[in-house]
């Protein structure tokens, strides 16, 4: 009876089992004393060893990640207890939930010391575990030879299989959940005095009615039907959130179940797959909640630990697959041969993922890529790029990419990928696969690469279909689709200006260590050839790049790889205890410019290595060439101890740069930002500011500065909120400002005529500072605008925010000249609300950091960032369009008919927000409108800007993207 | 490469058995091997479940297919422009243009098609070798619609009608009524340089695509010279299966009437009776709006010096406004404007491309032709703040597009304007033009 209540009450469950052995202690420690009867040493004997030793495979790759203590522990809840999505319905307390971990850990690694009381290593234990049974191919392959086959084939079995749940009639609903038999562990629970299978592995709790006296009505006339008296937290049953209490179990996968049978039908179940349960119901399903297990998932507690992480140590990948199994998307990698002599089924299938019902529709037309690939080339003279299908109601972008005989099929939702920007996507990934293995025939076509590749495809389509569901476990806002296929696109690395004395040290550290001159670790001491040459290195500080000394090539190379595993949001969002990445990679630009350097230099022909060493939230790429001036390289070297120990040698130096570089990150934005909010009168939001300005006795002192130092005439109206409350074309919208716009461009000499009177003062400047930016020439002109880098000496909107820094680190005067040199936008006010300016040359770009962004808070705020973000996609593929043409036009311009639009230097575009939800119902929704402008320097230095800012103000972006720049000195 | 650069090939054949109904366009046919490769993908995803709906190659080559009634299927073959120059990783040029021009050019061909032959006769084919020959008689039409070298005329990519704004509009818009009326009709329309300059109130109730088609069939009528005719005509919209007359007069050259009637009046009758009477007391009137010309716009309308070219559209009327202008006093030194045929060609680009990306066009489709339709896979949506207003520098010119509720107007200014300035030259242009003409 006692086992019967540990059974019930869900929180115990597990605990149960203990209670018997150990008696009713609940301790980490006596846990682990319980089962370390065979603690094997070789684990943690040798505290020289580094840790990630032994997870270095058979080809030297090195993949370690290793969260920090803090993020560990969380990690420990979550990924012990089997699945750990830990959901609403469970109620732990701290206590418990740490003892269902403790034993579910010691039931998978069964080895544990006395007196170790760290989570930490237990952690690692653990994870080296689960590592090495995920890694089973390359590491210690065949050791279990059944589970061996990708997580993705064992979809393939079930070609039936639905997402969530249908209510079939009234009284009978399915289920579909995700058994993983494999995750018992053996030995892990007794089975035989508890519920067996059913509770092991889907978590129902059954009592048979014999024993039941008080059980409910429908357990006891039916002596063997399979009602669900408990469910068993953690478990498939309870995560799927759709199994009630009270529900009776009629069916497995269509194969009637009751009591007796049931052990059998779910022993039959090979390994980790999906299945459908069919439940008799008391209550009809709620229509509203069937198929939808995805928005259930969003519904739960979001885990500390993100399913980024657990995907990249390698977990979960089939479940979380299949969540989007129901989206059509595919890779293939087909070969266009022929060869008829053996004729297999599938054999022109070189790769395929995943295997799910909706990207086998795709796969299943694979006849229409293949054809079409060989025909349109015939037809068109040009490769075939891309090829839309409708799937039902969805519509699928197919990208191609064709390398000798075979040919690449990357398929995905347009909803996701918008046409314009398939081909970046497709070019991104193409590249990324040649930068890790050569060639797309090399990556493709060797079987072992196979499990490697489906964990990169898994990455590949999680991050387009559903980044959500990765980032869950941080308190984000909703995904800027557009912005993460925007950001990611740019040929360029995301980059954070430094102060000038940090900028030097970090520089200087980096070069100390890119010299090689390690001491007595060095092979030189020992007279030995060095093994490596580093060609170079880059550092990021929390997904920041803040050095590089790498040519622009190799540093898109290894920041494609670096953004493909998610390294950089992984180091600024969570504290990573340690990661180290060893690979070989083949670095783009050294693979293929074997033909096209200059005369009389050629590129050693040596093997490149990527050395990712990353500390915290530090995080440095190192590019190695073996052969060449160093010793050739010999089978598949693994990282060498001493490299990796130099890079965490210089991150460790590193870390006493981290206060400043925070500190810049900390600081106000610079240039200024405003919040789209602050632009729409919205009462609460004005008296919050209203009451900020006249509480702050800086702002007041800083008022009185400015009116110290400008003519007294204007200083009634610096402030940006009084100046705002003036300017017809914050109230009046649309009409307002352009009757504005008029005055400001007719001629720029009399007053407009459509302002209201008391405003004409504050227009009236805005005139005289638009003059000045025509005089430029309008933005055509091309540089000589240099006298307009100062060219306002007004006093800017302040965000009011950011003056408690401002207080501790500059004086008042600094303040001002700061706020003067670093504003982007002209006018009296702060117009700019975002920008992203990218450097062809060095690869890199830069923008408003997260930080920010964040603080800039406001509604509207991040649905304009969006809206920008979609908007950059379609302005840079409008640029992109046109740079193929004009490299040709030089060769033979065509005649007459031209060429499409023609190379496209500028683009804007005018967009109008309004308030959600907006109540009142007796004026009209306030409205803002704000200009997205994309332009494309090619002198001095090629760039392309993209600025979002507020319509009152007519901005020339050449200027802009001139002001910015100077920011951006390297 | 079995496309010449930058032509354009529509294939026609029965959707079920693939039997070829007609090919037009191109100098060179297709090689029957690659039509019935063309045909069999598609038939093939059909099999599977999927509707290939188009292709893109390097360099801007474009397929687009599309069935239409499950019975007829076209397909728009447009060769790259400067072939394989692009490589793989360079991006097509405007390769979303071309493809909504195709997608456009493949409704245009269907409506052509039932406008001449009716549902019925498309719908069921009973016998493929009549229906072959049946189709010839639509061949001007398609080959007016394929070639698109008309300049002014952007109905076919707008479905807005153009239309020609004469001086003084009331007097013919009676004489357009009473002259319906006389002739037992709802339906007349009175067009000038192929444009439309008078019509009756239900003309304007018909669907926007009829209305274009309708111009588009009096254009070639005209052009055939025949000082009048009756030729039936079936509504794709309005009456696929039942046919109506439509009966045609040239009024001068350059300028026609027509009604869409029933069995009444003969077309002796009316020519003899009708015309004469109605018309004659309006040659004057008739030979002012003739002078309008290209401009499309009455004198009393002064553009701003700035304006190369330009297209208004009323968004409620469906009616549109072109017009490009010849530069008469272009000052040395600038730099050169496009030539006239490429005003034109650049305005329905920017169209296209202003339309695709930022203004949604909210069209009388039905949720089965959207549904067809399918390939725009609106980028437009995916804004979460409403586009106003857009502009493009481009090495020729500067484009401005902006969108009012009940307008849409693109402008194409010479580069000397500064960027600053096109908004002020587009809303004063689109305030002038409204004024003047309560367009």
């Amino acid at each position: 009876m006692a086992v019967a209540d540990a059974r019930y009450g869900s929180d115990t469950a597990l605990s149960g089992g203990q209670t018997e052995e150990d008696g009713a202690e609940h301790d980490n420690i006596r846990d682990c004393e319980s089962t370390s009867s065979s603690f094997s040493c070789s684990d943690y004997s040798d505290d020289l060893e580094p840790e990630w030793l032994d997870d270095i495979q058979k080809n030297g790759e090195l993949f370690y990640l290793e969260l920090s203590e803090g993020e560990e522990e969380a990690a420990l809840a979550q990924a012990a207890a089997n699945q750990g999505v830990s959901t609403n319905h469970v109620r732990f307390s701290e206590k418990e939930a740490e003892i269902i971990t403790e034993q579910n850990k010691k039931q998978r690694c069964g080895s544990r010391t006395k007196g170790e009381p760290t989570l930490k290593r237990l952690a690692r234990i653990l994870r080296r575990k689960r590592w090495s049974s995920q890694r089973r191919g390359g590491k210690d392959g065949g050791k279990d030879s059944s589970t061996l086959s990708p997580p993705a084939s064992i979809l393939k079995n079930q070609p039936g299989q639905r997402q969530g749940v249908t209510v079939q009639q009234q009284q009978l609903k399915e289920v579909c959940v995700y058994l993983n038999p494999k995750r018992l562990g053996g030995s892990s629970t007794p089975l035989s005095n508890s519920g067996g299978l059913l509770e092991a592995l889907l978590g129902v709790v059954h009592r048979p009615s014999r024993i039941t006296r008080q059980g409910d009505p429908a357990g006891l006339t039916q002596e063997e039907r399979l009602t669900v008296h408990g469910l068993i937290p953690n478990s498939p049953a309870i995560k799927c959130g759709q199994i009630l209490i009270g529900d009776v179990l009629v069916a497995v996968d269509d194969v009637d179940v009751t009591s007796e049978n049931i052990e059998r039908v779910l022993s039959c179940i090979p390994g980790p797959t999906q299945v459908m349960l069919t439940f008799q119901t008391a209550a009809p399903v709620d229509a509203g909640t069937a198929g939808e297990t995805l928005s259930v998932r969003k519904t739960k507690a979001s885990p500390p630990v993100s399913q980024l992480v657990r995907l990249l140590w390698g977990e979960d990948t089939a479940e979380l697959q299949m969540s989007i199994g129901h989206i059509p998307h595919i890779v293939m990698y087909l070969s266009l041969k022929l060869d008829s002599a053996s004729p297999q089924e599938e054999e022109e299938i070189l790769y395929q993922y995943p295997m799910c019902e909706a990207s086998s529709q795709l796969k299943g037309v694979r006849g229409i890529f293949l054809t079409l690939c060989d025909m349109l080339e015939n037809v068109t003279g040009g490769q075939i790029i891309s090829s839309s299908l409708l799937l039902g109601k969805h519509l699928v972008h197919v990208g191609y990419w064709k390398e000798s005989n075979n040919l690449l099929v990357i398929g995905l939702p347009a909803e996701r990928v918008p046409l314009l920007y398939l081909q970046t996507v497709v070019g991104d990934v193409v590249r990324t696969l040649k930068v890790m293995y050569g060639s797309l025939d090399s990556a493709f076509c060797k079987a072992d690469h196979a499990p490697r590749l489906d964990h990169f495809f898994c990455l590949f389509f999680q991050q387009l279909i559903q980044p959500s569901r990765l980032r869950d476990g941080f308190s984000a806002p909703p995904p800027d689709v557009s912005g993460t296929l925007f950001l990611d696109g740019l040929p360029a690395v995301r980059w954070l200006t430094l102060p000038p004395e940090i900028k030097v040290e970090v520089d200087t550290v980096l070069s100390d260590f890119e010299s090689s001159d390690f001491g007595e670790m060095s092979e030189d001491f020992f007279g030995l050839r060095r093994l490596y040459v580093i060609l170079g290195s880059c550092l990021f500080y929390k997904s920041y790049l803040i050095a590089n000394h790498l040519p622009k090539e190799d540093l898109l190379d290894v920041c494609l790889y670096c953004q493909h595993y998610c390294l950089l949001p992984l180091a600024s969002e969570q504290r990573v205890g340690q990661l180290v990445i060893w690979r070989e990679v083949f670095p783009q630009q050294r693979a293929n410019s074997s033909s096209s350097t200059a005369p009389g230099f050629s590129q050693p022909q040596g093997r490149h290595f990527l050395l990712i060493v990353g500390l915290r939230h530090f995080m440095q790429c190192v590019l190695l060439e073996a052969g060449g001036c160093a010793s050739p390289a010999s089978g598949s070297p693994g990282p060498d101890c001493v490299y990796v120990d130099q890079v965490k040698a210089t991150l460790l130096q590193l870390e006493v740069l981290e206060a400043g570089i925070e500190e810049r990150l900390n600081a106000p934005a610079a240039p200024c930002l405003s919040c789209a909010d602050w632009f729409l009168p919205s009462s609460a939001a004005r008296d919050r500011l209203d009451s900020l300005a006249s509480s702050s006795p800086v702002l007041s002192k800083l008022a009185e500065a400015v009116k110290g130092s400008s003519s007294g005439a204007r200083g009634r109206s610096l402030f940006g909120e009084k100046a705002r409350r003036s300017s017809p074309q914050r109230s009046l919208s649309d009409s307002g400002s352009e009757g504005q716009m008029d005055a400001g461009s007719g001629s720029g000499s009399s007053v407009a005529p459509g302002l209201s009177p008391h405003s004409t003062p504050d227009s009236a400047r805005k005139l005289g500072g638009r003059r000045d930016s025509l005089g430029s020439g309008g933005s055509d002109g091309s540089g000589g605008s240099g006298g307009l880098f100062k060219m306002t000496s007004r006093m800017k909107h302040p965000n009011p925010f950011y003056l408690g820094t401002l207080k501790k680190t500059l004086t008042e005067k600094e303040t001002e000249e700061m706020y003067n040199t670093l504003k982007l936008t002209s006018g009296a006010e702060n117009t700019l609300f975002h920008y992203v300016l990218m450097e062809t040359v060095q690869g890199i770009f830069i923008a408003p950091t997260h930080r920010e962004v964040a603080q800039l808070s406001g509604s509207i705020h991040p649905q304009l960032i969006r809206n920008f973000h979609h908007c950059c996609l379609s302005i840079r593929a409008a640029f992109q369009q046109s740079l193929p043409a004009r490299g040709r036009r030089t060769a033979d311009r065509p005649q007459g008919g031209g060429w499409g639009l023609g190379p496209v230097k500028e683009h804007g575009v005018l967009f109008q927000c309004k308030p959600e939800n907006w109540t009142d119902q007796r004026k009209p929704a306030p409205t803002m409108t704000y200009w997205v402008i994309g332009r494309m320097l090619l002198e001095p230095v090629p760039q392309e800007f993209y600025v979002c800012f507020h319509d009152s103000v007519a901005e020339v972006p050449v200027e802009m993207a001139f002001r910015l720049s100077f920011g951006l000195a390297l | 490469m079995m496309l010449q650069d930058g032509s354009l090939q529509l294939l026609c054949l029965t959707a079920s058995s693939g039997v070829p109904l007609f090919t037009r366009g191109a100098s060179k046919q297709l090689p029957f091997s690659v039509i019935g490769s063309l045909n069999g993908v598609h038939m093939f995803g059909g099999g599977q479940g999927v509707v290939l709906t188009c292709c893109e190659t390097a360099g801007g080559g474009k397929v687009v297919w599309r069935v239409f009634q499950d019975s007829v299927m076209l397909i728009a073959v447009s060769g790259g422009r400067g072939g394989g120059g692009g490589g793989q990783g360079g991006a097509g040029s405007s390769s979303k243009e071309e493809e909504v021009r195709l997608q456009r050019l493949l409704e245009n061909v269907w409506s052509c098609m039932v406008l001449v032959l009716g549902q019925d006769e498309l719908a069921n084919v009973r016998n493929v070798e009549r229906l072959k020959r049946d189709l010839r008689s639509c061949f001007g039409l398609i080959d007016q619609l394929l070639e698109d070298r008309q300049e002014g005329i952007l109905g076919n990519l707008t479905h807005c009608a153009d239309s020609l704004l004469p001086p003084n509009p009331a007097l013919l818009q009676e004489a357009v009524e009473n002259f319906a009326q006389s002739a037992d009709s709802e339906f007349g329309c009175l067009i000038v340089h192929g444009k439309i300059a008078a019509a009756t109130e239900k003309w304007w109730r018909l669907a926007p695509q009829e209305v274009v088609l309708l111009s588009a069939l009096m254009r070639s009528l005209s052009a055939s010279g025949s000082a009048s005719c009756d030729y039936p005509v079936f509504l794709p919209q309005g009456s696929p299966t039942v046919a109506h007359r439509l009966l045609r007069f040239q009024l001068l050259p350059g300028a026609d009437v027509c009604v869409l009637c029933g069995p009444t009046p003969s077309l002796h009758r009316a020519e003899s009776g009708l015309v004469c009477r109605f018309w004659s007391p309006l040659v004057e009137t008739l030979r002012d709006c003739l002078a309008v010309g290209d401009r499309c716009l009455p004198g009393s309308v002064s553009l701003r010096p700035d304006v190369l070219a330009l297209l208004l559209i009323n968004r409620e009327t469906r009616r549109s406004v072109s017009l490009v202008r010849t530069s008469t006093n272009h000052p040395l030194g600038d730099p050169p404007l496009p030539s006239k045929a490429r005003c034109w060609e650049l305005l329905k680009l920017f169209y296209i491309f202003s339309t695709t990306r930022y203004f949604s066009q909210e069209e009388t489709l039905g949720l089965e032709e959207r549904a067809q339709r399918g390939n725009t896979e609106d980028f437009v949506l995916g804004f979460s703040h409403q586009p106003l207003q857009c502009y493009l520098v481009t090495d020729e010119c500067k484009s401005f597009g902006l969108q009012t509720p009940q307008h849409q107007l693109f402008l194409l200014i010479p580069l000397s304007v500064p960027t600053l300035a096109l908004r002020t030259v587009a809303t004063q242009t689109l305030s002038d033009i409204t004024a003047a003409t309560a367009f």
